[in-house]
């Protein structure tokens, strides 16, 4: 077996196994806990609070953009950026559609995902610069954000290296990142990219049922 | 002091709500830009993420998803230690007035203030809570108010203040659909607050009275985190209402005190509550909404200063611009009016603690909404909560500041239409 | 003598015997191969007619030629390049041997002062005060083009040096792959770059305009001539020249770099050729310079690194590597050229002026 096979294959299957596996007990976790009954009288609907915070978040609140306008803009460009690449670029929805689906979809044209990688790469390094130099941010993170952010740049340069996919190894070197990175996730804050539902709709919900927007 | 007791306490208390806040926090430091403490002090500590890391490292080690299998490859945090906690109280209360705004800017909704005032009960069952608030707390339930009001002197102060202000105000009277309640401070201090309450319900001819049995509305069982005092607190009210057999409790012009009975309240006392609950500003723009206030218009330029447990804590953000709204002639929004206004600072018990490194703190974040009024040049600023009002008034005096500070009840009673 | 005379006389001599050496491997390389970009043709012409009677054809199409090509393109009709060869001997006999002298000479030359003169020291130690230097988004900003232009240079080394460094070293295949993996990054971080540029363009500009002052410190050479410190601002003039020549060369790079990564406009081949020549210009330029930038902002000077990594400097090291801006700071002219605003993290409590503003 070479190491393409090995890390396209067997090694592919257990991390994907250990993340649908770590993700289902993390969710479920928090699924499994009753919710204590709410006693109070609602003023307003706590579903469509849950709804409206769930959304709302997406945009960043005006009250505060002039404050936080670099992380929030690095934010996006690299959430989208890297969205648009894991999704959207032509080698990744064949991978997809062999390993997963069975069916992929239109691919995005090159410029797109030249755009894409650029604000992924800029939106991920500045992220990661404010975070080792902003006092607030240095005292708040700790290991798990740095190995984290670390995993997932090493994901997506290798990935850049890979490129034209002209050499197995280093196709079989992002795929053994992509590997590493998929049986981290559950066990880490990157977790946030499912526990975003939950904690919005907790907030959502509360004062919803209050009455208030949050 | 017992930490062990605190972190028992964390995990008790840590609900669904809460495991998915702690789960979800990417340490982003987004919150710190909504912080009136961090805004002004540039303390990297005083960022509300940061302020629950005690409750973080307990939840990873004992309650988190796999917090097992990292305690087997020693990769859990260490136990939360007794020094932690003490330096955190100061994070925990002195700094942190539980406004809530933070949430508006935390990409992942997280309610940081909610979870504050759990780790409060927490810090409270292992010794961490300052002892001005502990202190208020075991009067208020021993006596029936924080400021030691009790039922005698509360009947003579309503006596004193229908005299001062002309107007009848009943206290146990039977038969009656409404009860009011008071913060001591209004008892005490603010008098104005109630007699324009008292005027405007007897100018509205609402069916009203307050009750000798339950009529403190401030809950420091709430701002200290002490369960006991909470309950107390809520239990005096609901009896008292359900006694009197009223169909509504009028929260006056207090923040916190809306929230703990109409939202913590019934949890708290494990049943749903028998009657409606309203916050004053709620009441009185229904009272202007049904006809019932006849109103001059009042016509010095004025500016409203959101409390943040009445308006975006508390669902009542709209109540208070209903009745503004046409009555007042010059009515100028600050920047960042309603749901995402400034705190004044004084909220969540901050205004009772009288350690001067506390006091310098808050009238540094006092800075903030002095700036927000001034930039409306507006000549008044109005408030619907004596706690904010306290704030205002020590900020005031401290930076000699011209502004006229009242509260709404005042403001409505004044242009009442005789 | 004293021994800091003595220090300083040895350190003379070697900054002396670096740049011959480095003028050496530059004589060396341009004077090797001047000749094997002419000659051959004509030598061969004599006899090439006897034995091949297109040979003129041929010789005109080597030359550069147009002629008609069923294939529609870009520049299908020049069949080869006559200059191309012109390009890729100057590209392997001038630049391959001149980059890597000079990196190599840099390097090395470093090295020896290190060694032997050894860290610029705080002369007056540490006074426990701070003065803010740098707000946190210039930090930032200043962080995000270093990382790329290490990335960038490093990729970009492999590209230019690969072939005659790393083959002899890892063999042909696994050069191949990293290559491959370099050209791919390299084209890939390139355009990020230019938003690097334009942030470190807006963030510092601030405060690095010339004045008099500057070219006598240039003069002294920032205090290696003569005796004692030399007057600055907040950047003296080594650092403006460095802001400027990253500005302005690092435009060069990255219009060179679109023409290089994005052939899809049009380029003719000379175009790309005269890019190609100028990037690597550029970059060495940008990398010597940058080589010795990051030396004595680091390990070279003591108190520098953390006006970088902290945004503050000891007030010693303002006062004595950078007087007049400490001085405008003393008398309470606010901190200048400090750009955007930044929340500060509580400094160590400070008499006088030295501030920590927004």
């Amino acid at each position: 077996m070479t190491f393409l096979e090995f890390t396209e294959g067997p090694m592919w299957r257990f991390a994907a196994f250990v993340f649908l596996l770590g993700v289902f007990w993390h969710l479920a976790h928090w699924l499994m806990r009753r919710h204590p009954k709410d006693l109070s009288k609602p003023l307003g609907s706590g579903f469509a609070g849950a709804v409206g915070t769930l959304f709302r978040h997406f945009l960043p609140s005006p009250h505060f953009l002039s404050r936080n306008w670099l992380v929030t803009f690095a934010g996006y460009a690299f959430h989208l950026g890297l969205f648009a690449l894991v999704l959207f670029f032509g080698p990744h929805i064949e991978f997809i559609q062999t390993h997963i689906t069975g069916f992929g979809w239109e691919p995005m044209p090159y410029w797109g995902f030249i755009v894409a990688c650029q604000l992924a790469f800029a939106g991920l390094l500045i992220l990661w610069l404010k975070r080792v130099l902003d006092p607030v941010l240095r005292l708040i993170s700790d290991s798990g954000d740095q190995v984290g952010t670390l995993l997932t740049f090493i994901v997506m340069l290798t990935g850049c290296m890979a490129l034209m996919q002209s050499y197995d190894f280093l196709r079989a070197l992002h795929m053994l990142t992509v590997n590493l990175w998929l049986i981290y996730f559950p066990f880490s804050r990157l977790m946030h990219a499912f526990t975003w539902v939950l904690s919005r709709a907790e907030t959502g919900a509360v004062y919803g049922r209050r009455g208030s927007s949050l | 002091m017992s930490a062990r007791n605190t972190i028992d306490r964390l995990m008790e208390r840590t609900n669904p709500a809460i495991a998915s806040y702690l789960d979800a926090c990417v340490h982003c430091g987004l919150c710190a830009a909504a912080c009136h403490f961090y805004e002004t002090s540039g303390d990297p500590r005083h960022t509300p993420a940061y302020k629950l890391k005690p409750l973080e490292k307990a939840y990873k080690r004992h309650k988190a998803p796999f917090s097992n299998l990292r305690k087997a490859f020693g990769l859990a945090p260490p136990e939360v230690s007794d020094g932690e906690l003490r330096e955190w109280q100061e994070l925990i209360y002195d700094t942190c007035t539980m406004c809530g705004r933070c949430t508006l800017a935390c990409p992942m909704g997280i309610d940081i203030a909610g979870t504050i005032g759990v780790m409060r009960t927490a810090m409270f069952e292992g010794g961490f809570t300052p002892s001005d608030l502990v202190e208020q707390a075991q009067r208020a339930k021993d006596v029936g108010s924080p400021l030691g009001v009790t039922p005698e002197l509360l009947a003579e102060r309503l006596e004193w203040i229908a005299d001062e202000f002309e107007t009848e105000v009943p206290l146990d009277k039977t038969g009656a659909e409404v009860m009011l309640t008071a913060s001591s401070i209004e008892v005490m201090k603010y008098t104005e607050s109630i007699g324009s309450m008292a005027k405007i319900f007897n100018h509205a001819g609402v069916n009203w009275t307050f009750s000798s049995k339950g009529y403190e509305a401030t809950n420091f069982g709430v701002l200290s985190g002490n369960g006991d005092v909470n309950r107390t607190m809520v239990t005096r009210l609901v009896d008292a209402a359900e006694e009197l057999q009223v169909k509504l409790v009028v929260i006056p012009e207090c923040g916190h005190a809306l929230g703990a009975l109409r939202w913590t309240g019934p949890n708290v006392i494990g049943r749903e509550l028998p009657f409606e609950v309203l916050h004053i500003s709620e009441y009185l723009a229904k009272l202007k909404r049904d006809g019932r206030l006849k109103l001059k218009s009042y016509g010095k330029p004025m500016t409203y200063h959101d409390p943040c447990q009445v308006s975006r804590r508390g669902g009542a953000t709209k109540a208070a611009r209903e009745l503004l709204n046409g009555f007042a002639q010059d009515f100028r929004e600050s920047k960042h009016a309603g749901t995402a206004n400034w705190c004044c600072g004084g909220g969540g018990g901050v205004i009772s603690i009288s350690d001067p490194k506390t006091v310098d703190g808050r009238l540094k974040a006092f800075k903030i909404k002095m700036d927000q009024v001034d930039d409306t040049e507006a000549d008044v600023v109005v408030s619907a909560c004596s706690n904010c009002r306290l704030a205002l008034d020590d900020g005031a005096k401290h930076y000699a500041w011209g502004r006229e500070i009242t509260n709404l009840a005042e403001v409505v009673a004044e242009q009442l239409e005789e | 003598m004293q021994p800091a005379d003595r220090r300083d006389r040895r350190f003379h001599r070697f900054v002396v015997m670096g740049w011959m050496l480095v003028w050496v491997v530059c004589a060396a390389a341009v004077t090797v191969d001047s000749a094997a970009a002419q000659g051959q043709p004509a030598a061969a012409q004599a006899t090439a007619e006897d034995n091949n009677p297109r040979a003129n054809f041929w010789r005109a199409i080597r030359r550069g030629v147009e002629g008609y090509s069923a294939v529609q393109g870009q520049e299908t009709n020049v069949l080869i390049q006559g200059s191309g060869e012109n390009w890729r001997m100057a590209r392997e006999r001038l630049l391959v041997p001149i980059v890597s002298g000079l990196l190599g000479a840099v390097l090395v030359i470093i090295l020896l002062y290190h060694i032997l003169h050894g860290r610029i020291p705080l002369e007056g130690g540490r006074s426990g005060r701070r003065v803010r230097r740098f707000s946190l988004n210039q930090q930032l900003v200043h962080w995000f083009a270093a990382i790329l232009f290490v990335l960038l240079g490093l990729t970009g080394i492999v590209l230019l040096l690969g072939r005659s460094v790393l083959i002899p070293l890892m063999g042909k295949d696994a050069f191949a792959v990293s290559a491959s993996l370099s050209k791919e990054v390299h084209n890939l971080f390139g355009p990020i770059f230019i938003l690097a540029v334009l942030l470190m363009l807006f963030s510092y500009i601030r405060g690095n305009g010339f004045s008099r002052i500057d070219w006598l410190w240039l003069k002294r050479a920032g205090g290696l001539f003569g005796k004692g410190h030399v007057a600055a601002g907040k950047y003296n003039m080594g650092q403006k020249l460095w802001f400027w020549s990253v500005v302005l060369i690092g435009t060069v790079l990255c219009g060179s770099g679109l023409v290089l990564d994005f052939a899809v406009v049009g380029q003719e081949r000379w175009i790309m050729q005269l890019a190609q020549i100028s990037h690597v210009v550029g970059a060495v330029v940008l990398m010597v310079a940058g080589i010795g930038h990051a030396y004595i902002g680091s390990v070279g000077m003591e108190g520098a690194l953390e006006a970088m990594t902290q945004g503050e400097v000891d007030a010693n090291w303002a006062k004595e590597h950078h007087s007049l801006w400490y001085e405008q700071i003393e008398a309470g002219e606010g901190n200048p050229a400090e750009g955007t605003k930044a929340p500060q993290a509580g400094s160590a409590p400070a008499a006088g002026a030295a501030t920590s503003g927004r």
